[in-house]
């Protein structure tokens, strides 16, 4: 609690007890009916006996009530009416008043102690309120405070304690075990495990070794790890996430902006309803005291503090459990997108597959060197998996700089030297370039392979489905959502990955400009929302007309973290699937707080107006209220 | 320049009266107040005086919320 809290709490529980003693003690005068008819105001007797208990009251009103009184004052000479501590204040002395009326007429005084409850209350519900806010703020922003506070930062031998911050690319740093990375870097030296929970809801250890890249705010476990620094603070993995997380409720969903709305109309309106309340019945009938008090009652629940706080805190706890999970969506909207999607539409490499391509086949197996040879020539210095897979089966190293290498969209590499012309890609590439080749059928790609228009052979590259995509899928068809697959591979390979998976649906063939319009065609196709979970390389465009974009496999690429809408931090698909039910969670409580607060609000309301409440219900009623939708919203949060 | 502070503000409509207040000053051009990170965070147009504009923000919200603090 802060010094702030305390003090405030201070000051209720002694007014408190101060209000709780006077009741008492009026009660139990009472109970001396003769002597003390009415109560305290008897001390003294009489007419003006009532001055007793309302000076007593007043006082303990004026003690606990004096932020609120203060803030109502400066606020009221700027022009601000509808404000919500004026509006209790004239509640509270409103009560006082009728008190005094009554006193005057001989009612001994009564209705001073209700007044000061209004007070009371409001005070100690705002109280509550914002204390149950900062302690779930705290709890919530700690679960992603994976910001290290420090480096171990290796000088000429000399290891010195410095701020993260100050650490250069390049530099060298030493973890020991138990400490937090604090910098994505490479290790130079030692062999270790880390932890990447916090960041990725792994709970198995990672393997660090020589060359091995780590990420800042995993956590070394085993043995002390040198590390040489690869990104500076500002751009390494925790730094992003943080940011990443801090900024997501910035991004209002429609529900938090149509409660925005509602709630700047909905305390006028109460007041306006109040005022004609206090004003028609009592010309009507006479009985303006009667209708006074009930529209007393009626600014007691004008403040729309409840759904203001409850439903963006329930956004708030949902996108930190899921951050939690490794999955880190940007904005508050994404969260109600997502419920609403019933059609995911993955890419295939990368994300349904591991996209670690392996050569299985060479043909003819004969001319296999002589294969390889031309194919590292079109191949080398390309990151394309394909090319890595190729280069992986290669233990040579070639001169390739007598070639040009041009890449051909979807077909393949062409390289050519003054004497030679080399074509390495798919049946398209060859016959695009006038080279008659058979056509071959095999299961997997088929990488042909030419020199100088003369088909040489061919290899067949395998991409390996994640053990994780089987789960993920079979969830997803459960639940009765559609699950279709967008890739440029061939018929062949596409078919077969979508049987073992089972998917819905696969398109297969599809240049990237392509990809966009197949899923336009799904998205005017079906109704709800529709998901595009891709790794991002060549996705942008995907990821942006999606009406939600996935991205998976990290932080590592710009080009993912900007186009897409939600950050899969590991590469399992099972946490995407984990962040549907936690939307679903989101939604249903937030739907719940909005009920139950307009359905008890509205009830009071009703009652008040004819007279079957009295301020007592409709203080607890309004603070209760609020305090149980918050309470509400902090079930989202889930402490693992 | 974009940049994010620290706040204190108790009222959680409050925030979001000052939000639209600060969003209609001259030379601001993206601010939004979080009630539950109490943090706000505010881009001025590089044409205007940084310090001025945010002088004259922190200004108006102490106007509308009395007990509005910022961390500078």
């Amino acid at each position: 609690m802060t010094k702030k809290q305390k003090k405030r709490l201070k000051t209720i529980i002694i007014c408190g007890c101060s209000f709780l003693f006077l009741i008492i003690f009026n009660a139990l005068l009472k109970l001396d009916a003769k002597r003390f008819p009415n109560g305290i105001s008897s001390i003294i007797g009489g007419k003006f006996g009532f001055i007793l208990p309302l000076f007593l009251y007043l006082t303990v009103y004026v003690f606990v009530g004096k932020n609120v009184l203060k803030k109502c004052f400066f606020n009221l000479i700027r022009g601000q009416i509808f404000d919500e501590n004026f509006l209790m204040v004239i509640a509270g002395l409103g009560a006082f008043t009728l008190g005094i009326i009554n006193g005057l007429y001989g009612g001994g005084g009564e209705g001073f102690d209700e007044a000061c409850a209004v007070i009371l209350f409001f005070e100690l519900g705002e109280f509550l309120q914002n204390y149950a806010v900062s302690k779930s703020r705290k709890s919530i922003t700690s679960l992603i405070s994976l910001r290290p506070d420090y480096a171990r930062r290796l000088t000429n031998g000399n290891e010195e304690i410095v701020d993260p911050s100050v650490i250069k690319v390049g530099d060298i740093i030493v973890v020991n075990s138990g400490e937090k990375i604090p910098l994505d870097a490479i290790v130079i030296k030692g062999t270790s495990q880390v932890d990447e929970k916090s960041l990725t809801g792994e709970s198995l250890p990672k393997d660090a070794y020589e060359n091995s890249a780590v990420l800042s705010g995993s956590i070394n476990l085993t043995s002390t790890l040198t590390l040489k620094v690869t990104k500076n603070f500002e751009s390494s993995t925790v730094s992003k996430i943080l940011e990443l997380v801090e900024t997501a409720t910035d991004k209002k969903s429609k529900t938090e902006r149509f409660i925005t709305k509602f709630s700047r109309l909905y305390t006028p309106i109460v007041v306006i309803l109040a005022i004609i309340l206090a004003v028609v019945p009592s010309i009507i009938t006479g009985n303006y005291l009667t209708y006074i008090y009930r529209a007393l009652n009626f600014l007691v629940v004008s403040c729309p503090c409840a759904l203001v706080i409850s439903v963006p805190l329930c956004y708030f706890a949902s996108l930190g459990t899921a951050s939690k999970n490794g999955v880190l969506i940007k904005g508050s909207n994404y969260l109600d997108v997502l419920n609403d999607v019933n059609t995911f539409v993955f890419d295939k490499t990368g994300t349904l597959t591991k996209g670690n391509f392996k050569v299985t086949k060479i043909y003819p197996e004969n001319k296999k060197q002589e294969l390889l040879r031309l194919a590292y020539i079109c191949e080398k210095n390309f990151n394309h998996p394909i090319s890595k897979s190729i280069l992986n089966e290669c233990d040579f190293d070639l001169d390739v700089s007598t070639y040009t290498v041009k890449t051909v969209l979807g077909q393949g590499n062409v390289a050519k030297s003054e004497s030679d012309t080399i074509l390495v890609g798919n049946a398209l590439l060859l016959k695009n370039n006038g080279v008659s080749a058979p056509f071959i059928e095999e299961d997997g790609t088929v990488i042909y392979v030419a020199k100088n228009s003369e088909f040489k052979g061919y290899l067949v590259i395998k991409d390996e489905i994640k053990e994780s995509s089987f789960a993920s899928v079979k969830q997803l068809n459960d639940c009765g959502f559609k699950t279709v697959m967008l890739t440029g591979d061939n018929e062949r390979v596409a078919k077969s990955v979508s049987n073992e998976l089972n998917l819905s649906e696969y398109k297969h063939g599809l240049l990237p400009h392509q990809k966009v319009t197949e899923l336009e065609k799904i998205i005017t196709n079906k109704s709800g929302s529709v998901c595009y979970v891709g790794d991002g390389l060549n996705d942008a465009p995907v990821l942006m007309r999606a009406d939600l974009g996935v991205a998976m496999g990290g932080i590592g690429s710009d080009a993912s973290l900007e186009a897409c809408d939600i950050v899969l931090i590991n590469d399992n698909l099972t946490s995407l699937i984990k962040a549907k039910k936690i939307a679903k969670t989101n939604s249903k409580t937030v739907k719940q707080n909005v009920a139950f607060i307009l359905l008890v609000k509205a009830l009071i309301l009703t009652l008040s107006a004819f007279g079957l409440t009295n301020m007592w219900l409709a203080i607890f009623g309004d603070v209760g209220v609020s305090l149980l939708a918050i309470l509400n919203s902090l079930r989202l949060h889930k402490n693992d | 320049m974009k940049k994010q502070y620290n706040i204190e503000i108790d009222c959680a409509v409050c925030a979001n009266k000052v939000q639209e207040a600060i969003k209609k000053i001259d030379g601001v051009t993206f601010c939004v107040v979080n009630y539950i990170l109490q943090k706000m965070t505010i881009e001025i147009d590089d044409s205007k005086d940084f310090n001025l504009v945010l002088k004259q923000a922190i200004k108006l919200a102490k106007s509308i919320e009395s007990d509005f603090e910022i961390e500078l």
